[in-house]
């Protein structure tokens, strides 16, 4: 059997000898794995270059399982995702809830949007041990989230000249997870770090398909929230909270008056009647961002619902047909 | 539909225990009713399993768990007066089953709020009893609530939530 520098220097014969790990067709001690290493998969072989990161709030936090890898062969990156099972708490707003990881629900999912260019493409194999290795295409380009916040627009600049069209995209992204729904998956993790803006296409692309929970009633509930928290942030061009809220009109008398209905069902300093502070939003979406704020009688059930009430409002602010 | 077929459904939760301790206290001592009590299976979700081994393993814990649940029910149904013939324990495996791979009634796992209610139907129960955990609007928005979703489906039959 070869090792990892007879592999490596096939492709890429100025590779440095000391800098060759180990060759592994078993990826259970993910920890152990690092730059150097060479993952064989089915006689494909991953030059393992970093482990992935988290980045918030400037604080990066590695993912040991994730690995940034060259594919030797094509010279093209990928991310390899290895098998970890974890079981975490993940709280929202003022719930917690139990969280899984798993392997065999993204690699599922995978196979169900292969070609479908609303989503991250790759495939997964196992490996030697019978681990599910998740093969990712790279995304490249922005998050979305960042994107927006970049835009140098004022916010009724933004919203009349931009919203239309980043909400038709939405819309799209919004149909993507409803054909999830509809194939009895969910994408089970929806926030601003899993909402991409690729890179030449344009496209709005999910990532990241590996949380999972136990059952409920209502399997679509959490996805249906993720998305009405993005449409909060697209609305406001940022999460408008009880620490940031914009005051485009304030006359120095009288200041905007919020009350506890204002804010998000499980987010009690983010902002949800956005009208309050945008008077130029328009009632039918200011009603659509109502469903997902504290004092809602009702709730989407389906992302079809959602859509339905959302659609309608992007051609109403295109028109400019402003009620105050 | 018949008032005095009564359909109890539970999990295995305290809150079914507090639904079938009601029933059996306020019917103890009454010979006229029919009483089914109705477990509708969810076994674990194999996505958060390694294996198929550790995935049965799990499933038959729960199930072990359950029908313990399912027999003091039955225990506290007869020790209230209620006479043995007329208490009967009905669980439902899931079609997917990890340890009922071949039950010929089974749930398809979409629902089980409809589940429940298409034993009722068909079961010709005119009374059906469920707890009520007393969840959140959020999280009711969020999850679900089997107990709320049975309340707006239910028909042609009268409904006890037992909170």
């Amino acid at each position: 059997m070869p090792n990892a520098y007879e592999i490596i220097s096939r492709f890429d014969p100025e590779f440095p000898r000391k800098r060759a790990g180990q060759l592994l067709t078993d990826t259970t001690e993910f920890m152990s794995i690092t730059y150097g290493d060479v993952i064989d998969l089915n006689g494909r072989y991953y030059l393992v270059l970093r482990d992935e990161k988290e980045r918030s709030f400037g604080v990066e936090d590695p993912k040991y399982w994730v690995k940034r890898c060259r594919e030797l062969s094509t010279g093209e990156r990928k991310i390899l995702k290895l098998v970890f099972y974890e079981r975490f708490p993940v709280s929202m707003g003022s719930m917690e809830i139990e969280c899984f990881r798993s392997p065999r629900k993204e690699a599922r999912i995978l196979d169900l949007v292969r070609g479908d260019w609303r989503f991250m493409q790759g495939y997964s194999h196992d490996d030697a041990a019978g681990n599910n290795v998740r093969v990712l295409d790279v995304v490249k380009g922005d998050l979305l989230s960042l994107h927006i916040d970049r835009l140098e627009a004022d916010h009724r600049t933004y919203f009349f000249e931009m919203l239309p069209d980043i909400l038709e995209k939405f819309a799209e992204s919004c149909r993507a997870i409803d054909f999830l729904h509809r194939h009895g998956e969910n994408h089970g993790d929806i926030r601003r770090d899993h909402l991409w803006l690729e890179q030449g296409t344009g496209n709005y692309v999910w990532i990241d398909f590996d949380y999972t929970y136990e059952f409920q009633e209502n399997p679509c509930g959490l996805d249906i929230f993720g998305l009405g928290n993005l449409l909060l942030y697209l609305v406001g061009k940022k999460f408008c909270t009880t620490f940031n809220i914009p005051r485009p009109d304030f006359d120095g008398k009288a200041d905007v008056s919020l009350e506890a209905a204002d804010f998000s069902l499980l987010f009690k300093h983010r902002l949800a009647n956005l009208r309050k502070v945008y008077p130029y939003v328009p009632p039918s979406l200011n009603t659509v961002l109502m469903h997902f704020s504290c004092t809602s009688e009702v709730f989407y059930f389906t992302v079809a619902e959602l859509l339905e009430d959302l659609l309608p409002c992007i051609d109403e602010i295109r028109r400019g047909r402003i009620t105050t | 539909m018949d008032p005095k077929k009564i359909l109890i459904a539970v999990d295995a939760s305290d809150n079914a225990a507090r639904a079938v301790t009601y029933v059996a206290e306020l019917l103890g001592g009454s010979a006229d009713f029919q009483i089914t009590v109705l477990y509708i299976e969810r076994p674990p979700n194999r996505d958060l399993y390694p294996d198929e081994a550790s995935w049965i393993e799990a499933g038959q814990a729960q199930e072990l768990r359950i029908r313990t649940f399912l027999q003091q029910a039955k225990s506290n149904l007869t020790g209230h007066g209620i006479p043995p013939d007329a208490v009967t324990i009905s669980y439902v495996p899931h079609c997917q089953s990890p340890v009922n791979p071949a039950a010929q009634q089974c749930s398809i796992g979409t629902s089980i709020a409809r589940d429940i209610l298409q034993v009722q139907q068909q079961g010709d129960f005119g009374t059906l009893v469920i707890g009520r955990r007393g969840v959140s609007r959020a999280e009711e928005f969020l999850f679900g609530s089997v107990t709320t979703k049975v309340t707006h489906l239910a028909k042609d039959c009268t409904v006890w939530v037992v909170q």
